[in-house]
């Protein structure tokens, strides 16, 4: 659905459903380059699983209108007026990469929003290495090549998929080439900026889960574990074999963990 | 992993790993036509189009799906869909993106096939094409017209080889918001990955140099994800709601693979132009080898043209490689590796004399396939486009004295021997 926000057109999947403001509510936060297709294996199934789906894409990513938003903090208050506009008093955040800082920032600074989380491939400190942000900025096509090989696991590298004929890289690929031109370096300098994430983890009494990949690169196993050893109570499924982009390459594991962990 | 695999590699990897339960290391043939669901959300969750996975052959197929991975990844695509031949692979791209009223440019030098179903059949159903000369770029521009949904040809035509100049082509279909579609039958990924210059669907017959045994008949459509079908109007089933699943928007949920979605969601659904998944098999066999064979396909190439053009007997030789050829001067730039292995030569003594060549080589095959490993002649005026028109013939490049050459794997010197017997018979009948 196109909605406001800011005054900013953003478009939110809902998952082939209309939105219901007083249904449970769980919004799905990209990472870093990407955009609402990040969930395409989610959205629907959690939305058609009785759920109110919000899975936005970012100002400046995929179909939404506006400028990228330069802070972790930016963007997790932005989930907050996201909300607002909708008269969502509270929802659950389902967060990838990227998306898992926002969650715990807001988390941290919105306590009362965020009824529970589901952090997946993330960590509480995401720092970016130099060449990549350079690269970002100064040839973009090859920050997106590189990004798409080094996030994903060996079975997504084989082009196995279950998406019958679907290629992993490629479709990456062209995923992020939708975003607006400085959408990812304005997303890799917010995560190498964003210093509240133990902070943050320290705070948070909400349930959380944390989904993890085996053979992530982007965001390593240790880090993601050492991230949930610092929420009270997280609960932890690392999938073996998977990479950083774990929805599309094991969407069934990750939904089954999603579901396990919201209707526990 | 640190980056892509190489071609050779995707040739014979792609699609697949070995199965946890099995660890068939060959890809398995399923040879079913349906699939026990885990339970009723599952099936729920695949009729909806929330999950991957396989609920009818007709639909998808596991053996199928790994080929369509593999000619994915081969192309460079987001996404394949197999097809049970290459007409079918066209066909339904076009009724993917294509509804009654709209228009098609289409080369004037292209297969028969292809040009008999936009000429003769598509027009039936409110579909009209114009056709073009493929090398004439202000022609292409000037006949797209306001309804024009697709612009089509083939990268080196058949037969008359002519070869398009996919990246300028691409920037007058980019520029009017329309897709570029190419039928890649005679170059494969091997020769050239269009997408990579800007076409937006590859469609392939699998039938020939990428099966290349000619056993087995398949078609591909590979979609580039690289269109942007919500940038204008003319593709409201596509970017717009879909009756399908509660109107359904193909571009907002699947995003770069919108054509795809649709493709299987309602192509195949509805039309039903499956691939077997023995054909599946049969295919991906013979494009384990496809870098092998297509170098050795050019290797053998090349030694043909030598000897043609040297023999007393043929009156003309075309190939987009030789310096002659209207096209030789864009291979040099977009073909490094070869213009594949379809040669066009004339012999002296025109039909008569191509005639009898044809009913007297004996290794050379007479038939109606291009691209098997074994070397292959037919004489297209009697044969596959007997039905096409005088005035066509012409247009499209064609003479009645051709004969067309799919050159295979043999020793060269035994293809070439065979020609002897060939061309002596010919020199009879040019004696009377």
């Amino acid at each position: 659905m196109k909605h406001m926000v800011n005054g900013d057109q953003i478009h939110i999947a809902t998952g082939g459903r209309d939105f219901d403001p007083n249904g449970k509510v769980l919004v799905l936060l990209h990472g870093s380059g990407q955009n609402h297709l990040t969930w395409v294996l989610q959205g629907r199934y959690l939305a058609h699983r009785g759920y109110a789906v919000l899975a936005p894409d970012f100002p400046g990513h995929g179909l939404s209108d506006g400028t990228p938003l330069a802070s972790i903090e930016a963007q997790a208050q932005w989930v907050v007026d996201l909300l607002d506009s909708l008269n969502v008093p509270a929802a659950t955040l389902i967060g990838h990469s990227q998306g898992v800082l926002v969650a715990l920032e807001a988390a941290r600074s919105h306590a009362e929003r965020v009824e529970s989380l589901v952090l997946i491939a993330g960590a509480a400190a995401i720092p970016v290495n130099d060449y990549l942000v350079d690269l970002s900025d100064q040839a973009l096509g090859k920050a997106i090549k590189m990004m798409t090989n080094w996030g994903h696991g060996p079975g997504a590298h084989m082009h196995d998929n279950t998406q019958p004929g679907h290629s992993f890289l490629a479709y990456g690929r062209q995923v992020m080439a939708l975003n607006n031109r400085d959408a990812l370096l304005a997303d890799l300098n917010a995560c190498n900026a964003y210093d509240q994430g133990n902070a943050a983890c320290a705070s948070i009494t909400q349930p959380t889960h944390c989904i993890l990949a085996a053979k992530d690169k982007m965001t390593p196993l240790r880090a993601g574990q050492k991230m949930a050893a610092q929420i009270n109570g997280a609960s932890v499924d690392v999938i073996t074999n998977a990479g950083h982009f774990l929805p599309a390459e094991y969407p069934m594991e990750v939904n089954s963990a999603i579901r396990a962990f919201l209707e526990r | 992993m640190s980056g892509d695999y190489k071609f050779d590699t995707l040739s014979l990897h792609a699609g697949h790993v070995p199965d946890a339960q099995h660890g068939s290391r060959a890809v398995p043939i399923h040879q079913t036509t349906s699939y026990v669901f885990k339970d009723s959300e599952h099936a729920a969750a695949l009729y909806n189009m929330e999950l991957g996975g396989h609920l009818y052959t007709r639909i998808s197929n596991p053996t199928v799906a790994v080929l369509e991975q593999r000619v994915a990844a081969l192309d460079g695509g987001v996404a394949a869909t197999c097809t049970a031949s290459g007409m079918a692979a066209l066909t339904t791209a076009i009724m993917t993106i294509c509804s009654a009223g709209d228009h098609i440019v289409a080369s004037s030098r292209m297969y028969g096939a292809n040009i008999n179903l936009l000429e003769n059949t598509l027009p039936r159903f409110g579909i009209e094409t114009t056709f073009v000369a493929p090398d004439d770029l202000a022609a292409i521009e000037a006949a797209i017209q306001p309804n024009t949904k697709i612009v089509f040809g083939e990268v080196i035509g058949n037969p008359g080889l002519d070869v398009m100049d996919v990246e300028s082509v691409a920037k007058i279909t980019a520029a009017a918001g329309v897709p570029l579609m190419l039928d890649c039958t005679f170059n494969t990924p091997w020769l050239l990955k269009p997408i990579e210059l800007g076409a937006n669907i590859i469609v392939h017959s699998l039938t020939k140099w990428m099966g290349g045994h000619g056993i087995a008949i398949g078609g591909a459509v590979v979609d580039g994800g690289n269109f942007d079908w919500a940038q204008n109007d003319k593709f409201p089933t596509i970017a717009g709601p879909h009756y399908a699943m509660n109107e359904i928007n193909f571009v907002e949920e699947f995003g770069p693979a919108a054509f795809t979605a649709k493709f299987r969601a309602e192509g195949m659904y509805n039309f039903g132009p499956s691939m077997s998944p023995t054909n599946a098999f049969h295919i991906l066999q013979g494009i384990e080898t496809l870098p092998l064979r297509m170098q050795r396909h050019m290797d053998n190439t090349a030694a043909l043209l030598t000897f043609l053009q040297g023999h007393d007997a043929v009156a003309w030789v075309r190939h987009p490689t030789l310096p002659d050829h209207p096209s030789y001067e864009l291979v040099q730039k977009m073909l490094p590796k070869g213009a594949g292995s379809i040669v066009a030569f004339g012999l002296k003594g025109g039909r008569d004399a191509g005639r009898a060549f044809i009913e007297t080589v004996e290794l050379a095959s007479h038939l109606a396939n291009v691209g098997d490993a074994k070397t292959l002649v037919i004489h297209p005026a009697s044969t596959t486009h007997s039905h096409i028109s005088a005035d066509a013939m012409i247009e499209g490049g064609l003479s009645d004295d051709m004969i067309r050459l799919s050159v295979g794997l043999e020793d060269v010197g035994d293809i070439i021997a065979d020609f002897e017997l060939g061309f002596k018979a010919a020199a009879r009948v040019m004696k009377g």
